[in-house]
């Protein structure tokens, strides 16, 4: 599939410059070419090497620009990388940059990219995604993060100014896709070194991406601006971008209503409503992130759930359906697989749990729990723990009652996020919520979390499953061994998955260009205009 | 006065240090820590983040190079989730926010509460006094948690008058939300006190002398009769005015003011150590020097209480 794309998207790029999206015919524009969206909360940084989370990558992609960018199915398309070749042994990818300008008009040079990502794995930066290029592979970056070698050993070179080679430890059929990942962001050595941690403030920053940071006001608002020295500046519409934190989803809601934002989350269970209120407002894509209750299978966890039974019944025993269309309802699926099922190029296994219906699930799941010995008469107690949170103590209270006729006694834990995080790391507890989000948009990115080394807190481990996804590194066509790994996990229940997510958003229908189709949901200002209403 | 002062002020620095090594050994009890995640930090990435901010030496020496770094330096040290900026730097932002809509809000609650608790004791048993004694039990069993939404309703969707949430120093629309929503739960309980300490004063003797006197009843109320009924509505107002200074976490979530408050709350959950540490410091210091003026304000209003 990587083959694929390599060949087919960048061929077409070449012939086809890379270029926003433009109004279509008999669209009339805006005057006010502005774009105002929603925060939750507060940008914690604007570093490219320091972010961790979503809202900090939407405002990065505007103010800085990878080799690739993202178009608005989620397939990658040339950014500031014009063109590539790969090695035949896949471990060296060339790219040559094009002609790019920093927004203080410096060119964009190949030693930008390789000083940032050197920046990343180098232990002084003590960047939280470091581990983000140890999943690139790239050669040597596990030894600098330990502190074995120094930065400039990292397998990345700036050959001339805009030629640029990675070398990878191995063949890494995803490799491409994360390149328009915001901690693979060049950014500028000399802006860097001049102002220390606070070069990411407004006045300090220089950006090589369509927008300028104008002002910043922690927890407030954030402005961009268009960068006149982006190089496709002239194909940009949009003249300014404004992220407006409110930290209650109900209130962005009235504000977005009172024509204060452009574009919000709808709060839980309001889709519906919504939905009929303002058709074509409210809509519900898909998103790239994976429902799950984790089992402890490690020496700490429960014997029960040692016992592949009892997890196969604990999940069947979930109904899904009525989690989604009664709880969420706000277009998310019911999860038989770990991979979400948008996620480009991805084969659902053939599980017998997706095809039954619920009271043979529950049928099942009974015979299953006798069978291993418990029952109404030899009632299995275990404990469901989750992190505070409206839906996920509802999500939690109806499996508690989903798994109550089969015999199985739920005690809820609810614990506070950072207590949650740590019980789940040191394999203290039985049963826990968890979610997991694409960092990129290919399988690896939910399978690997079940590899033996892998995050797995459950410490669920599979000779058979590990090896499948090592041989995924070298395949030509990885899409059947994804298969495989999925079925493995339908049959070994290490998790009971429960749904995989939709984003459900408010859109003014005068903004144009936001993707609807990219379950990574990576949006570029640079797309977006506003027509007249 | 002068001595009194100075013994309170040279107390106040063992008990700030006390609050200091208090509430870092409690953080630090707490499971989980600034760098815990949803995905674990690889060890040697954990391990590097925790050199670099110090989190590997032991308690007690965080503890010292956290004093020492205030006392000289006055650098509270950066913040471990906002990584591009100081301590200083968030406390420097969050907090002249929140000083101007809680002194707002504290004048607001003040002149208004003051004025319906006097007025219904007044007429006690009136139609004033039970309107006021109405508002100021609506006012008190509305929750601003649910007020703030309400005015954003209906100030900002139905009415279209008041910006919906934000901060501006240069525009007052966006204070009037913050300073209602903030003022009227302690309106409401300074009504009331003021209301029945009046009541008691008014049936003291001095004023019953005033009045025998043939005192016109302004000058009975707002010479004889409101000093004195000020008290206990002063040492309720000394750790009120520091807890609306020093932020409302309902305030900074529903209209987004980027107020100190919910600074906090975020340090805590966050196990942002430093930004904790250093909101605790600034409340600490607020609470000891507005304790210390309402008991220069005592001696101020009642001349028998001597130091």
């Amino acid at each position: 599939m990587s083959k694929l794309f390599t060949t087919t998207a960048l061929l077409a790029a070449l012939a086809l410059p890379a270029q926003a999206v433009q109004p279509a015919p008999g669209e009339t524009l805006a005057d006010s070419q502005t774009y105002t969206y929603w925060l939750l909360d507060a940008i914690k940084t604007l570093d490219p090497a320091k972010n961790t989370d979503v809202e900090g990558s939407d405002v990065l992609r505007q103010l800085f620009e990878g080799l690739m960018n993202e178009d608005a199915t989620g397939a990658m398309i040339p950014g500031v990388a014009e063109s590539h070749t790969e090695s035949e042994d896949g471990l060296t990818h060339t790219f040559t940059l094009r002609e790019a300008k920093w927004s203080n008009g410096d060119p964009v040079t190949a030693q930008d990219f390789a000083y940032a990502w050197q920046r990343v794995v180098n232990p002084e930066t003590a960047s939280e995604y470091a581990w983000f290029l140890e999943l690139m592979n790239i050669q040597n970056a596990t030894q600098i993060i330990a502190g074995e070698m120094t930065p400039d050993q990292l397998g990345v070179r700036a050959v001339d100014d805009k030629t640029l080679e990675v070398t990878l430890t191995t063949r890494t059929p995803y490799f491409l896709k994360t390149l328009s990942h915001a901690t693979t962001f060049p950014v500028p050595q000399k802006v860097v070194e001049q102002h220390g941690d606070a070069w990411t403030q407004p006045g300090n920053l220089v950006g090589n991406g369509a927008f300028m940071l104008e002002s910043h006001n922690l927890g407030v608002d954030i402005t961009l601006v268009k960068n006149p020295n982006y190089w496709d500046a002239d194909n940009v519409v949009m003249e300014t971008v404004r992220g407006v934190t409110v930290n209650d989803n109900n209130i962005g809601l009235t504000r977005y209503l009172a024509g204060e934002l452009d574009r919000v989350q709808i709060p839980a269970g309001q889709y519906p409503r919504l939905s009929q209120e303002y058709p074509d407002q409210a809509v519900s894509i898909p998103y790239a992130c994976s429902y799950a209750y984790v089992f402890n299978v490690s020496d700490k966890g429960p014997e029960a759930l040692k016992d592949v039974r009892v997890r196969q019944a604990l999940s069947l025993g979930l109904n899904r359906d009525i989690i989604v269309n009664q709880v969420l309802q706000g277009g998310q699926k019911p999860a038989y697989s770990w991979t979400h099922w948008a996620i480009e190029g991805f084969q659902a296994p053939d599980a017998e749990i997706a095809t039954m219906t619920q009271e043979e699930r529950t049928e099942k799941a009974r015979a299953l729990l006798t069978e291993a010995g418990y029952g109404p008469d030899n009632p299995l107690s275990l404990s469901l723990q989750y992190n505070t949170d409206e839906n996920h103590k509802k999500l939690a209270i109806a499996a508690q009652q989903f798994w109550k006729p089969l015999g199985v006694n739920i005690t809820l834990n609810n614990v506070e996020w950072k207590v949650h995080t740590d019980r789940m790391q040191n394999q203290d507890f039985d049963m826990a919520r968890y979610a997991w989000c694409a960092d990129y948009n290919e399988a690896t990115t939910f399978l690997d979390w079940f590899r033996t080394d892998g995050y797995n807190s459950g410490k669920w481990s599979n000779a058979e499953y590990d090896k499948l996804m090592a041989d995924s590194k070298t395949a030509e066509d990885t899409a059947p061994l994804y298969k495989q790994a999925e079925e493995i996990l339908a049959e070994e229940v290490p998790a009971a998955f429960v749904y995989h997510y939709s984003k459900v958003d408010m859109i003014n229908p005068t903004i144009k260009g936001l993707p609807t189709q990219n379950v990574t949901n990576a949006w570029y200002a640079k797309d977006l205009y506003r027509v007249a209403e | 006065m002068f001595a009194f002062i100075l013994r309170r002020l040279a107390v106040a620095v063992p008990t700030l240090l006390l609050l200091i090594v208090l509430s870092f050994l409690l953080m630090h009890l707490a499971p989980g820590g600034p760098f815990t995640q949803e995905r674990a930090l690889p060890p040697q990435v954990l391990a590097n983040l925790n050199a670099k901010y110090g989190l590997d030496d032991p308690l007690w020496r965080q503890i010292w190079n956290y004093v020492y770094g205030i006392v000289v330096h006055f650098d509270f040290g950066p913040s471990f989730v906002y990584p591009d900026r100081t301590v200083n730097q968030l406390i420097a932002d969050g907090f002249p926010v929140t000083l101007t809509y809680g002194t707002l809000a504290f004048l607001a609650a003040v002149l208004v509460g003051v004025t319906l608790g006097t007025l219904a004791a007044i007429r006690q048993n009136g139609w004033l006094d039970y309107l006021a004694v109405g508002i100021s039990i609506g006012a008190q069993v509305l929750p601003n948690f649910v007020m703030a939404p309400l005015l954003v309703l209906v100030l900002t969707l139905w009415l279209g008058w008041l910006p919906g949430g934000g901060w501006s120093f240069s525009d007052p629309s966006f204070w009037i939300m913050p300073v209602i929503a903030l003022s009227t739960s302690y309106m409401a309980s300074i009504a009331r006190i003021t209301r029945s300490s009046m009541l008691e004063v008014l049936g003291s003797n001095h004023i019953r002398t005033a009045r025998a006197k043939g005192m016109p009843e302004r000058r009975v109320i707002l010479r004889h009769a409101l000093r004195p009924a000020m008290l206990p509505v002063v040492s309720y107002l000394g750790p009120v005015f520091v807890s609306m200074i020093t932020g409302s976490v309902v305030i900074d979530i529903y209209f987004s003011t980027g107020g100190i408050g919910k600074a906090f709350v975020d340090s805590a959950l966050n196990r942002d150590y430093a930004v904790m540490m250093g909101v605790t410091i600034l409340v600490g210091a607020l609470t000891i020097l507005f304790n210390l003026v309402v008991d220069i304000l005592y001696a101020w209003i009642d001349p028998k209480i001597r130091y």
